[in-house]
């Protein structure tokens, strides 16, 4: 089993490839002003995020001013990382077992 | 034939990053490297995203040019296709940012592993703890005897 498994993983990985490359025929072209994503909702962005949030920049508005929530959870995100490091990372004072 | 291919080929590049990602989190055995390869398969994630947003034509950087920042009350001014679409590079920087805290944890479980193991062989790992689960001294204790 353990010798059949490379080859295993090697055909999945090329058939899930192989699969992905057939979905990419339905994908917009590559830059194309006019694709799904460009002319959904990213226009009111553009027109209207300098005149709502007073930002230039359009991507820290949306990231501070529209979706400031979503960003308060990223730095949650952050914060629980650095804390579980801290606990994996530091060095444990207890007292000697009787077995080490 | 040559446009289909120059209209498509960005998704191939990331196809093949994944392919390579999730070939090394499936196939290889040593911890690192299957690390290694979830970073490769977030990357051709992220940079598929980040092609989702590019508009051929003149479009540069979201952010406002000073010759629209004047008209930003007059809204039928701005051109949209002057800019590039910003949600994607938005969304982008929150997965940059899971991913490095991912990043972060594993590598320090990894550190707890290797000292507590003395190895990051996914298979040498599991003869351990079989030795272990089945009250047999492990094989590292053994040939240290």
């Amino acid at each position: 089993m353990r010798k059949w498994f490379k080859p295993i993983s090697l055909a999945t990985v090329i058939l899930t490839g192989m699969l992905l490359i057939y979905g990419t025929h339905d994908m917009p072209s590559w830059g194309d002003p006019n694709s799904p994503a460009n002319r959904h909702i990213s226009p009111r962005y553009i027109t209207e995020a300098t005149r709502k949030t007073a930002t230039p920049n359009i991507v820290s508005a949306v990231l501070g001013d529209y979706r400031s929530y979503d960003t308060l959870g990223e730095s949650a995100v952050i914060f629980t990382a650095s804390i579980s490091c801290l606990f994996l990372l530091r060095r444990i004072r207890r007292q000697r077992n009787h077995d080490d | 034939m040559t446009e289909y291919f120059l209209a498509k080929y960005n998704f191939w590049i990331y196809v093949v990053l994944m392919m390579i990602g999730l070939y090394a989190m499936m196939g290889k055995r040593n911890l690192v490297k299957k690390l290694i390869g979830m970073n490769i398969f977030q990357t051709s994630i992220i940079l598929l995203f980040v092609s989702a947003g590019v508009k051929k034509g003149g479009a540069t950087v979201p952010i406002l040019r000073h010759s629209d920042y004047g008209s930003v009350h007059a809204e039928h001014l701005i051109r949209v296709a002057d800019y590039l679409n910003p949600l994607p590079h938005v969304l982008m920087l929150t997965a940059i940012v899971v991913s490095i805290a991912t990043t972060g944890v594993a590598l320090a479980t990894l550190i707890l592993i290797y000292k507590r193991y003395n190895t990051l062989e996914e298979d040498e790992i599991m003869a351990i703890r079989k030795d272990i689960r089945s009250y047999k001294t492990p094989r590292i204790l053994r040939s240290k005897d």
